[in-house]
């Protein structure tokens, strides 16, 4: 499978006020055409800021892409002109934004929403324009004759629906979702997934998926990457994190999670807080609260392992082990 | 003993639309140092139930006992003595708490306003109960911005405990904290709970924690109870067709072994003036004629009690 997407050494800062945030720092990733790529991590983590930079929409100032290539289909996104962008934003690469009570324009109906989209990239007429946002609804599952309604007519689950539904209007390649279900109800998160996962197969969609619902990725990821204060410390197939994971982070997360089917009363919680991001802490950023953490691990620059090909980690401790 | 005891309540608002049945005739039993879990989707009534106990929102019908005794009309002085034995946790750590209070002056209000503990004595407890909620001692005079969603809520805890409540109601009281710090919460209410025999009620959309926080459940949909048993009946043996479709769509981890799901059809409507009968009706795969009359809670075996009519048909 050749590479659609290769993210090599990306780093984001943001900066205001004379302080810095390292908000991505060193992330590599490759995906090929048709991946689901599944990004795990923790509030603030930097993953909302990995894809925004992939579709290049941060904020500049405060943010800065301070280095690193992204490359899709072998192009540079980072290098490319404002102009070209346009074209492929919408089109080639679009985004579900979290929080669909505010994605969408109060004051447009949803139909004429989606409709816009499609109007601008491509040639048709405003009709054709309309009839196709009027399938992408009833593909959906919300009745054409809706589409003269207004946000507020809609419900949560209903308004995510109509975000995605103008996510895929273009049918994107790339589609990258920022915690599509996560301000919904367990049974509509339910439904939107399994939606997504049809409209996925179909369209032949690669995606990225940020969440920090560990259920969520195993249901709808194929790869995995764990991000800790904008590091990826694990990386590797479903299979590698559900079934082996290596990075002490992973197995904190894996043991934060009451799991149904355990009967253990207490929880195994990752103990202290995640770094300051203003302030990260000298090697591994993990280390401060990893209970494997030896004086190596507090220096210089942790090691990538590929412990199995494909399955990375980002661990010293694991390296000294190799080593004995 | 039941520490708590709700009878047949209901909680009705009267809105724009019409009346909304928020909590519409529910009945069960607390268990004094047990945990009550009750999960729900948005908008089934179940933070409003809580409230309602707890006597935040009077309640439009029904009976509400703490301890064998009614408390659901209680005024004055009465009510004033009842909010030092039952005390709330809420959902959202950043709101809940005086931007302009320090730390220590949350802890200390509730102290304070009791009346019946001296300067010293007021001092003394505070820090106890920083000790015991796990709040840092230098974090005595910081105010809520400067601390992270997990401080702060463990600030609400032991504010919550400060006047040895018999029953706390903790309203979504992890849901807006990151997983590894969700944890560290769970662990300290659950040793709280050991530690003086609290009894919680704990409301939450998150079926996970509830499994491992509570001794019963109860399922409500659109302001009715639908089931209610012991925590394990329930996730061995859901009996009503919501439980089912609910505990089927959680997003499992297993990968090994992936979930039959029930599928449901169309969303979660309003309780603003219902129709009689079963509320779930509507979206539910096995739904008949009969679903239309009014359903009863009915105990199917031991301490299992389900409102369905085609329960034994369904299962």
């Amino acid at each position: 499978m050749s590479e659609f997407l290769t993210v090599k050494d990306l780093v984001v800062e943001y900066s205001s006020g004379g302080q810095h945030v390292q908000a991505v720092n060193g992330v590599s990733f490759t995906l090929g055409k048709g991946e689901t790529l599944g990004l795990v991590g923790e509030t603030g983590a930097g993953k909302t800021t990995i894809a925004k930079a992939i579709l290049q929409i941060l904020p500049d100032p405060p943010a800065k892409v301070l280095g690193g290539e992204i490359l899709l289909e072998g192009k540079d996104v980072l290098k490319m002109p404002e102009k070209e962008l346009l074209t492929i934003r919408g089109s080639k690469i679009s985004m579900i934004f979290q929080d669909p009570m505010t994605a969408l324009n109060p004051i447009m109906s949803v139909g004429s929403q989606i409709t816009e989209v499609i109007l601008l990239h491509n040639k048709i007429s405003e009709k054709e324009a309309m009839e196709r946002a009027c399938g992408m609804l009833e593909m959906v599952g919300i009745p054409r004759t809706r589409y003269v309604e207004y946000p507020h007519q809609f419900s949560g689950g209903m308004k995510q629906r109509v975000v995605i539904a103008m996510a895929l209007a273009c049918e994107p390649e790339l589609l990258l979702a920022d915690e599509p279900t996560t301000a919904l109800d367990v049974t509509i998160q339910a439904q939107v997934l399994e939606m997504m996962n049809d409209l996925r197969e179909k369209l032949q969609t690669t995606m990225i998926l940020i969440t920090h619902d560990l259920g969520v990725v195993a249901e709808t990821c194929n790869k995995v990457a764990i991000v800790y204060a904008g590091h990826i410390m694990e990386s590797g197939t479903k299979e590698d994190i559900f079934l082996s994971p290596m990075h002490p982070y992973t197995h904190g997360l894996f043991g934060s999670i009451p799991k149904l089917d355990d009967k253990s009363k207490r929880l195994s919680p990752i103990p202290g807080l995640p770094p300051d991001p203003t302030n990260l802490p000298e090697g591994c950023p993990f280390a401060p609260r990893c209970p494997k953490a030896t004086a190596a691990c507090r220096q210089g620059v942790t090691p990538n392992v590929e412990v199995t090909p494909g399955h990375f980690v980002r661990c010293g401790e694991l390296v000294q082990k190799e080593v004995d | 003993m039941a520490l708590i005891e709700v009878e047949h309540l209901k909680k009705h608002f009267t809105v724009a639309a019409g009346v909304n049945h928020a909590v519409d005739d529910i009945t069960f039993k607390i268990e004094k140092g047990h945990t009550m879990g009750v999960v729900g989707e948005s908008g089934c009534g179940k933070s409003t139930l809580g409230r309602t106990i707890i006597r935040l929102h009077d309640a439009t019908s029904g009976k509400v006992m703490l301890d064998g005794e009614d408390i659901t009309f209680a005024r004055g002085k009465k009510l004033r003595e009842l909010r030092e034995k039952m005390s709330i946790v809420f959902q959202d750590p950043y709101s809940s708490l005086n931007p302009r209070m320090t730390v220590e002056s949350t802890i200390m209000e509730p102290l304070q306003e009791s009346h019946r503990f001296s300067k010293q004595e007021i001092q003394e407890r505070a820090e106890e109960l920083m000790d015991l909620a796990g709040i840092e001692k230098r974090l005595r005079l910081a105010y809520p911005h400067e601390m992270d969603g997990g401080r702060r809520q463990r600030v609400g805890i032991a504010r919550a405990i400060a006047l040895n409540p018999q029953f706390i109601m903790c309203d979504e009281p992890v849901s807006a904290l990151d997983v590894s710090i969700q944890a560290q919460v769970l662990n300290l209410l659950m040793d709280l709970q050991e530690q003086y025999e609290l009894t919680y009620m704990f409301v939450t959309h998150d079926l996970s924690v509830v499994r491992h926080i509570s001794d019963d459940i109860c399922v409500m949909y659109l302001g009715q109870l639908v089931e209610t048993c012991p925590s394990q009946t329930l996730f061995e043996q859901p009996l009503h067709p919501y439980t089912k479709a609910l505990l089927s769509a959680i997003p499992s981890t297993d990968i090994l072994h992936p979930m039959q799901r029930v599928k449901l059809k169309g969303e979660i409507t309003s309780a603003i003036n219902p129709k009689p009968g079963c509320r779930f009706a509507a979206r539910c795969p096995y739904a008949t004629e009969a679903c239309s009359q009014p359903q009863t809670l009915t105990e199917v075996t031991p301490g299992h009690f389900v409102s369905c009519c085609r329960v034994n048909e369904v299962n």
